[in-house]
């Protein structure tokens, strides 16, 4: 007996065209209920279908608009069905987003019928300070990047027992790669909202931003939604005060992250950091005392209270408690967001839950763009604040980008600053001017005209980046760059010793040829090489090739390749 | 209230809570650079040149903006420190476009300040142009003369009008022309110390002059029987009157502690180990007078082109006909050869040229007046016999093509296997440069020249040497710039210290031949006219007498050529905190290099200018209109690299921001300044 049927609809469902699913659905089956839900973070599967019978759940994958995959579905066939990847299971811990993509994100009474609100009834119970302490027992550090400890920063703001209050949920998830604050409001949006009614019952906030970037459509309105069900619910009033809620747009700056650039954002000017302090916790949104947590860090609140500090503090290690969620993305199997325990190691993370290939990898970019490049030898590191600090990397806000031995580390470090340079907001020298010559220099290397002295430039400059910058931007930046040179500096010299890449990226460094030995002459090649570099007899000529690798994907017998050893000016 | 300890570079002080460590630090007078704090306005903390380290923490805080805790321990003049606050503007000058100094200064061997002297002329100011020229060129009617222009091959006029730069040489000319003589500058009291000067050519002049600036007086000592070296024995009268000469050899003895002794000839009547005791230091400035052989067989019979020209100065530009007349070799020297041969009244002048008239290294303009004067040129020959025929001399030449670059960067002529042909003349004249006799006792490089430290002319114990004897044969302004520095080398010398140049460095935007006219930055739009064509005298008069070839530029020509000056200098290069910093940080625009961005400079407003390219982006003026002035006309525009400064709603700012100016006035470089200079 079919109970109803779920469809993910969430972002990463509807790039896979769950839209189409959703509607076909919606037009096919009259007598079941069809319910849109979020994201259970097997994102390689989507568009994924949940069907609920009575005897337990049954997954489809990649599931087709059209008639035969309905009926298969409906006849609970096991074609197509999703087995859940059994060390995935296993090495898993699913808490924070036990209910993402399990329930109808926009209904109050499913959230509620799943236990939603318990805790902010609970917290309601006990004095603000009471519920400071047990996320101090709880240990929760803020998943935003900083890892600063939650309970410690909502005990600063409540300090201030007079006037206004302001709380302020970073929802700006700019890491390219990241989505699980996207996917976390998409899916549990009132998860987020009863983390946020809680703190402003323990610091006495008056007032609640939530800044979401504006391509996240549907997570802004999942949040205003939820926030009209709060409003006709009253349980937005706390402690007798009407907390005001409002959603705010954000155009998108990856510095505006940045909490003080976040406020002046929010306050409607450019948003650019400054020096701090004054903490925002003491001046902040108009100069009033504002705190700043991430969503994860909101969402992790109602576990935390539901099961007590004690019991949110066995999971983890020393000093990085419970859990975290991680954007799984790059050169691995099941891409995707997981939810594992602190302390699991990174190896677990990419060959177990990721199922990448053992031998392929030759590290990870944990952190964001600016976080730091792991190598395939220290893959047994716990992944928590410290251990992966001590490595140049940062725990960042959870973007785990798996680098298979394929790509060139020099690009890749150059990949990612390129990013953080052309986001520096362009306040301090350092940062503004430094990373753009860092990233120049690695230009230079990976066209085969770096020098020795350009590494001693890097490893001289990066840590004055660092020392000299204002944010976290500037300050994190220079990381790709100095961990890779740490841990693969063999590879750069290559680069600019041998004028080889090994990986057979950098387009400068390399020629296309074609294994005549091999090649039945179909003439593919010929015709799809876009500036004419191919001989009639089958010869590139690599001083007009532009490495474009058209030739090589159109070959139906695969003997056209990159070679090592073309150095080209 | 209780005041919080601190401790910076090991020394206590104390402070109020909420001071930041830069107040602290002022306070107590520890000098912390600063580009973008100011008082009037809350903190940019955008430059990060005011770092300090935090030693307990480890950390590099901005001082302008970090605040004191109880027992904070600072360090502000740490090797680290430093680095860092290099390392900040090394980046800050890497973006940083535009021009300190005029390409023309920076052309002039002797850093005159050309833009400076032309815009007095410009205005009628000559007395005042003179000041400034003789700040650093002490024979300004000569120099004025006979300059081979290096600033105006380098004047960005040149990208407007290609080949015609501003007169630049004629402004020195015609202020000297008409102040120098009743021009004395200040001159302090004479102190105890005297110098020996040995020679008195322009190195020798100069050194004197600039001594006596100083209140340092001095003996000259001349091998021939009146002063001026080279200005008066080597170039030749129709270029430079011998009229003129004396009247700046006057004004040496006019400022008084300066004395000459001619017919002194050092190894002959004077000693340079007797000189060394008897005076507290010498400066040898004795030139180059020994004419550079020709290699070629017999060459005895030909005159030395320096020698001989020293023989007609000396029987007052006068002389018997040479005849035909051969000149060999391609320099000023050779021209000066044939064009006194043509006024001799030698109706048959040739110059014989190893490689071609491109290579020559001869002023193109005297190679043209030459020309127009009747003198002949065969190029590529080069001279292998001369010898006697008759009562005549034939020489014999081999015919060259030209190979591979050499050193110098011209194409070596290569010979060619039997091409030698002979021709007779009456007089040949080997014109292959000079060289250096060094006096006894002197050290010598391998050139033969005297081995002087460049930084001071420092050779060894109290002796110092400058100008042609150093560097070999120069030019006079390149000699008077040695000269002056022999004199600030001498007096750090008598002080006890060695001179050094103080470090200064100069951004620009290139030379004039990789820029386009839209690439050029103006005050006012400059005028479109032609250069003022200097007037000659007949060309009758110039091939029968030595009378000066060419007219002064009139007081008038000089205003309409001033005109043309595109004031290529930055608004605030003596203001600058950039500028400053960098050379107190031994920083460097070419520390570390990168891509500009290239900013069209806004010159929208009438008074006011806005260079781009000049801006460190420490929005400084966008809080100072905001904060004080309450306007917010300003704002920033992009992010990143590409951050830059933007007006409101991208039009010009109002007209009555010219009569506040806060902007311009609080701006630590020149992106914003007044669009005139005084
Ligand atoms: C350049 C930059 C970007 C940031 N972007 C984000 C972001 O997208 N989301 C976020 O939660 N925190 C971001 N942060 C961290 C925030 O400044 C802040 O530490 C965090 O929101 C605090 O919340 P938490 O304590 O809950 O982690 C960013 C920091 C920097 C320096
Ligand atoms: S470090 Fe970079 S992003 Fe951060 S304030 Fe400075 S310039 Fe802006
Ligand atoms: S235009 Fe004027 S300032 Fe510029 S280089 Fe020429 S003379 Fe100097």
């Amino acid at each position: 007996m079919i109970n109803r049927i779920k469809i993910g609809t969430g972002s990463c469902g509807i790039a896979a065209g769950a839209d189409e699913v959703l509607a076909f659905f919606q037009e096919n089956i009259k007598d079941i209920d069809i319910v849109e839900v979020g994201c259970i973070g097997h994102c390689y599967a989507e568009p994924l279908v949940e069907v609920e019978t009575d005897t337990g759940s049954y997954f489809y994958s990649n599931v087709q608009p059209n008639i035969a995959s309905l009926q298969r579905i409906l006849n609970l066939e096991e074609i197509n069905q999703l087995t859940f990847p059994k060390v995935r299971k296993e090495k898993e811990l699913v808490k924070v987003s036990r209910l993402a993509g399990r329930i109808n994100p926009v209904s109050l009474e499913e959230y509620k019928a799943n236990h939603g609100y318990k805790a902010l009834t609970k917290a309601l119970q006990v004095a603000p300070a009471d519920v400071i302490d047990q996320v101090k027992i709880g240990g929760l550090r803020g998943r935003g990047g900083g890892g600063f400890p939650t309970g410690m920063k909502w005990s600063f703001l409540a300090k201030h027992k007079t006037g206004e209050k302001v709380l302020i949920c970073n929802a700006d998830e700019g890491d390219p790669g990241a989505f699980m604050d996207r996917s976390l409001m998409e899916s549990i949006p009132h998860q987020v909202m009863e983390g946020m009614l809680i703190a402003a019952h323990a610091t006495g906030a008056t007032q609640i931003f939530i800044y979401v970037r504006a391509e996240y459509p549907l997570a802004i309105r999942n949040l205003k939604i939820a926030i009209e069900q709060l409003q006709n619910t009253k349980l937005h009033v706390i402690d007798g005060r009407e907390i005001v809620i409002t959603v705010k747009e954000g155009a998108g700056a990856f510095v505006c992250g940045e909490e003080t650039a976040m406020i002046h954002s929010l306050e409607g000017y450019r948003g650019i950091p400054r020096f701090r302090p004054p903490f925002p916790t003491d001046s902040g949104y108009k100069g009033h005392p504002s705190l700043i947590n991430n969503v994860e860090t909101f969402a992790n609140i109602p576990v935390l209270i539901n099961e007590g500090g004690e019991k949110f503090a066995e999971v983890g290690t020393e000093k990085s408690k419970g859990t975290k969620l991680f954007a799984l993305a790059g050169d691995l199997k099941y891409s995707g967001i997981v939810e594992v325990p602190m302390g699991i190691t990174i190896g677990e993370v990419v060959y177990e839950i990721g199922g990448a290939e053992k031998g392929s990898v030759k590290a990870v970019q944990i952190g964001g763009p600016s976080g730091g490049c792991i190598p395939e030898e220290h893959f047994d590191t716990p992944i928590d604040y410290d251990s992966l600090g001590k490595l140049g990397a940062i725990m960042g806000s959870g973007g785990l980008i798996v680098i298979g031995k394929q790509r060139c580390i020099v690009e890749t470090a150059r990949y990612f600053l390129d990013f953080t340079s052309r986001e520096s907001c362009g306040k301090c020298t350092f940062c503004r001017v430094g990373n753009v010559r860092l990233l120049e220099t690695l230009e230079k290397i990976t066209s085969g005209n770096g020098t020795e002295q350009d590494l001693e430039f890097l490893e001289d400059m990066g840590p004055k980046i660092i020392n000299g910058s204002l944010c976290g931007l500037g300050k994190s930046a220079p990381n790709p760059v100095l961990s890779t040179l740490r841990f693969f500096r063999s590879e750069y010299l290559e680069h600019v010793n041998e004028k080889k890449c090994r990986a057979l990226e950098c387009n400068k460094l390399v020629n296309v040829y074609i294994d005549k030995a091999i090649c039945i002459q179909c003439g593919a090649c010929l015709k799809t090489c876009p500036v004419n570099a191919i001989s009639d007899d089958f010869i590139v000529d690599n001083t007009v090739c532009t490495r474009c690798n058209s030739c090589i994907e159109v070959c139906p017998k695969n003997c056209i390749s990159r070679t090592a050893g073309g150095y080209h000016e | 209230m209780n005041k919080i300890k601190i401790r910076i570079d090991q020394k206590e002080f104390s402070g109020n809570a909420g001071d930041t460590i830069l107040k602290v630090a002022q306070e107590n007078r520890i000098s912390i650079p600063t580009l973008c704090h100011n008082d009037k306005i809350s903190p940019t903390t955008s430059c990060f040149v005011c770092v300090v380290k935090d030693v307990k923490t480890g950390r590099f805080l901005p001082s302008c903006s970090a605040t004191i805790t109880e027992g904070m321990e600072i360090e502000s003049d740490s090797t680290e420190v430093f680095e860092m606050r290099q390392a900040a503007l090394n980046l800050l000058l890497s973006e940083h476009g535009g021009d300190c100094e005029a390409p023309c200064t920076i052309a002039c061997p002797a850093h005159a300040q050309v833009e400076e002297y032309v815009r007095a002329g410009k205005n009628g100011m000559t007395l005042e142009a003179l000041k400034i020229i003789k700040k650093r060129i002490p024979l300004p009617m000569s120099i004025g003369r006979v300059c081979p222009r290096f600033c105006e091959k380098d004047c960005r006029r040149n990208v407007i009008d290609p080949g015609q730069p501003v007169a630049i040489n004629e402004f020195k000319r015609t202020s000297a022309d008409i102040h120098f003589e009743n021009y004395l500058e200040e001159l302090p009291e004479l102190s105890a110390p005297k110098v020996a000067i040995i020679g008195a050519g322009p190195a020798g002049y100069a050194a004197a002059y600039y001594l006596r600036l100083d209140g340092i007086g001095s003996e000259i000592f001349e091998r021939l029987e009146k002063p001026g070296g080279m200005l008066r024995y080597g170039i030749p009268e129709y270029r430079l009157p011998k009229a003129i000469v004396d009247k700046e050899y006057a004004h040496l003895e006019k400022m008084g502690g300066i004395t000459m002794h001619y017919n002194q000839e050092l190894g002959k009547n004077l000693q340079l180990d007797q000189l060394k005791k008897k005076y507290d230091a010498v400066i040898l400035t004795i030139g180059s007078w020994k004419p550079g052989p020709m290699y070629a067989e017999g060459e005895d019979l030909a005159l030395g082109g320096i020698h001989w020209l020293e023989m007609i100065a000396r029987n007052g530009w006068t002389g018997e006909n040479p005849g035909k007349t051969i000149v060999v070799g391609g320099g000023n020297t050779a021209m000066d050869c044939v064009r006194t041969a043509v006024r001799l009244g030698s109706n048959e002048v040739w110059c014989y040229y190893r490689r071609t008239e491109k290579e020559m290294p001869a002023e193109a303009i005297e190679i043209q007046e030459a020309k127009e004067e009747g003198v002949q040129f065969k190029f590529l020959s080069a001279p292998v016999k001369v010898e006697k025929k008759g009562h005549r001399l034939a020489i014999t030449f081999q015919e060259m093509k030209l190979g591979e670059p050499d050193a110098s960067g011209r194409r070596r002529p290569v010979p060619i296997e039997g091409s030698e042909y002979t021709v007779e003349a009456d007089t040949i004249i080997a014109a292959i440069g000079q060289q250096t006799i060094p006096p006894e006792g002197a050290k010598v490089n391998r050139w033969k020249d005297i081995d002087a430290n460049r930084k001071n002319y420092h050779m060894e114990d109290n002796v110092f040497a400058a100008g042609d004897c150093v560097t070999g044969p120069a030019t006079v302004v390149e000699a008077v710039a040695a000269g002056r520095i022999a004199a600030l080398g001498v007096k750090a010398y008598l002080e006890g210290n060695e001179y050094q140049e103080p470090y200064t460095i100069n951004v620009t935007r290139g030379l004039w031949q990789s820029l386009k006219k839209e690439d050029l930055v103006y005050l006012t739009a400059p005028v479109e006219r032609t250069r003022e064509a200097l007037e000659f005298i007949s060309l009758y008069d110039r091939k029968t007498s030595f009378k000066e070839v060419t007219l002064s530029f009139t007081v008038d020509q000089l205003k309409k050529e001033g005109e043309r000056c595109l004031e290529c200098s930055c608004t605030d290069k003596s203001t600058c905190k950039l500028k400053k910093h960098a050379e107190t940080y031994l920083a460097s625009p070419d520390g570390i290099l990168g891509v500009k961005e290239s900013y069209n400079a806004d010159t929208r407003h009438p008074a006011i200018l806005l260079d781009r390219n000049k801006c460190i982006k420490c929005g400084t003026c966008v809080k100072i209109c905001k904060e004080v002035v309450n306007k917010s006309l300003l704002g920033f525009g992009n992010r990143g690299f590409e951050t830059n400064i933007i007006t409101a709603f991208g039009e010009s700012l109002p007209d009555s921001c010219a009569d506040c100016g806060e902007c311009i006035e609080n701006c630590p470089t020149g992106a914003l300044g007044w669009k005139i200079k005084s």
